[in-house]
């Protein structure tokens, strides 16, 4: 095996483009598969030198909006820990594995490795969030939407590397919540996981994004139910009221984790709670169903 | 290729792989056998050190990351003298090892932990040591022990008191 460590972003590319070998972050995923003989690299490349790409900076080019953009190598951790990045995203990270796989992970692996249950993908699609893709012919950037293909596949080539994450100022100004279930605290893999991200004003919602995980072959935003809850007020929102827009938009299977049904019914209390939890709402099913 | 870095306070080098597992480097390289290895697979915490005084899974980390970065494994936590560590004293105190396993893992995130926050709660305790897995204890002394700790350890403590 062949290990390498540029040291800029155009080595990287550089290496990746003429060894076709395997970009290594933190190696939380992909020392597993190592491990588990499910991926046997010719070359590595350890992104984890470059130091342009870790870190979380606002940046404001001309006469575009702002950009919080975050380095592909920032650890799991870091992202769970800044200030500057909004809810949803943060508690997001904070509900990867255990603090070391925290301080090792980057959020960059967990978007690359694009598992349908990763803790970070479905944030970042709350928050519009656009990947920027080096590769040695330059760099071209694809929404976070589109970027997930199937379990464990993505639109990335094998010559490029996700450089960048960034977050449009406007979603950032956004609340947002993240929220997820799995069979314990630390280390759990969500069973199913959900991030919103709401714009209100006056306790009337606008600007709804909602993304769910676990629940189809790839994270998945709920347009209908996006639809359905903007222009509402917070003070409405019930269960009830979210449930059948749910449930048209999820595809959920049977797995050794759990069960279609439960997949079900969780995703809508789950997406409930992250909502009222943006109105600044006590979640919880107890009140009465209003009608919209 | 030699992998030099610092371990346990020291300047070392050790003949490596970079490929190869930081777990192996200190086990077989190093001959530092207090870390343990568990699963293989980052799921149980046995291996854990930490790397610029952050705790990760050293059955997960390659030597070509660990270049010219700070490793302080269970071996490097005691006093010059041989003293125990105040987290290695409440362990044994508190009664918090039994077959001692998971034992290196738990004060070295214990000591992470407490090198950022000074009197932890109990949820903080929980949360810092979610990585950690213990198939003796249960766990609740193993709470007790890190709580006790930080009281001694806490400014102004007085460390023969307890
Ligand atoms: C015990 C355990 C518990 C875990 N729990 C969770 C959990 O609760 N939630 C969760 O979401 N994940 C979890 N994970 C998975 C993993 O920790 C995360 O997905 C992590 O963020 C991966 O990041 P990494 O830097 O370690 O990726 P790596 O392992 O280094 O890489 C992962 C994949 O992405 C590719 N890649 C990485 N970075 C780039 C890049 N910049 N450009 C192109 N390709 C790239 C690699 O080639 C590889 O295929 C867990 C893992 C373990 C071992
Ligand atoms: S041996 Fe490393 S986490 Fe289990
Ligand atoms: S004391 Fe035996 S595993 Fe913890």
């Amino acid at each position: 095996m062949r290990y390498l460590k540029p040291t800029s972003i155009h080595e990287a590319a550089d290496a990746l483009e003429s060894s076709r070998g395997t970009i290594l972050a933190g190696g939380t995923d992909l020392c597993v598969y190592m491990a588990e003989g499910v991926c046997q690299p010719e070359t590595l490349i350890d992104i984890s030198g470059i130091d342009s790409m870790r870190g979380i900076e606002t940046i404001q080019s001309g006469r575009e909006e702002a950009t919080v953009r975050i380095g592909a190598g920032t650890t799991v951790a870091e992202v769970a820990a800044s200030e500057a990045l909004p809810d949803c995203l943060r508690q997001g990270a904070q509900a990867v594995g255990s603090p070391q796989i925290r301080n090792l992970g980057t959020i960059g692996g967990n978007v690359c490795n694009a598992s349908p249950c990763g803790d970070t993908l479905t944030p970042l699609l709350a928050l519009d969030a656009r990947f920027v893709l080096r590769s040695t012919a330059g760099t071209r950037t694809v929404e976070s939407e589109e970027f997930f293909t199937g379990p464990k596949q993505t639109v990335l080539d094998p010559h490029e590397i996700l450089e960048f994450i960034e977050l449009p100022s406007a979603s950032c100004a956004r609340a947002s919540a993240f929220r997820m279930i799995g069979n314990r605290k630390g280390q759990a893999i969500s069973q199913v996981n959900a991030a919103v991200s709401v714009a209100i004003v006056d306790g009337v919602m606008s600007d709804v994004r909602v993304a769910v995980g676990s629940v189809a072959p790839v994270p998945l935003r709920l347009a209908g139910l996006e639809e359905l809850l903007s222009g509402k007020t917070v003070e409405d929102l019930h269960p009830a009221n979210l449930r059948d827009a749910v449930l048209e938009g999820v595809r959920p299977i049977d797995d050794v984790r759990s069960t279609a049904t439960y997949r079900q019914e969780v995703t809508v209390a789950l997406v409930f709670d992250a909502l009222a939890a943006c109105g600044g709402q006590r979640s919880g099913q107890d009140e009465g169903a209003g009608a919209w | 290729m030699v992998i030099r870095f610092t371990c346990n306070g020291r300047a070392v080098q050790v003949e490596a792989e970079p490929e190869a597992r930081v777990i192996d480097v200190l086990r077989d390289g190093l001959r530092l056998t207090g870390t343990k290895e568990g699963c293989g697979r980052g799921e149980c915490g046995a291996c854990t050190v930490l790397l610029d005084g952050k705790p990760v899974n050293a059955c997960l980390l390659l030597a070509g990351k660990i270049v010219d970065r700070d490793v302080v494994t269970i071996e490097g936590i005691a006093g010059e003298d041989g003293s125990l560590h105040p987290i290695q004293e409440a362990f044994l105190d508190t009664g918090a090892v039994q077959c001692g396993f998971c034992t290196p893992g738990m004060i070295l995130s214990a000591k992470a932990l407490l090198d950022e926050i000074d009197t932890p709660g109990v949820a903080e305790v929980e949360e810092a040591l979610a990585g950690n897995l213990c198939r003796c204890t249960g766990y609740g002394k193993v709470v007790d022990a890190v709580l006790a700790a930080s009281r001694r350890m806490a400014p102004g403590a007085d460390r023969g008191g307890e």
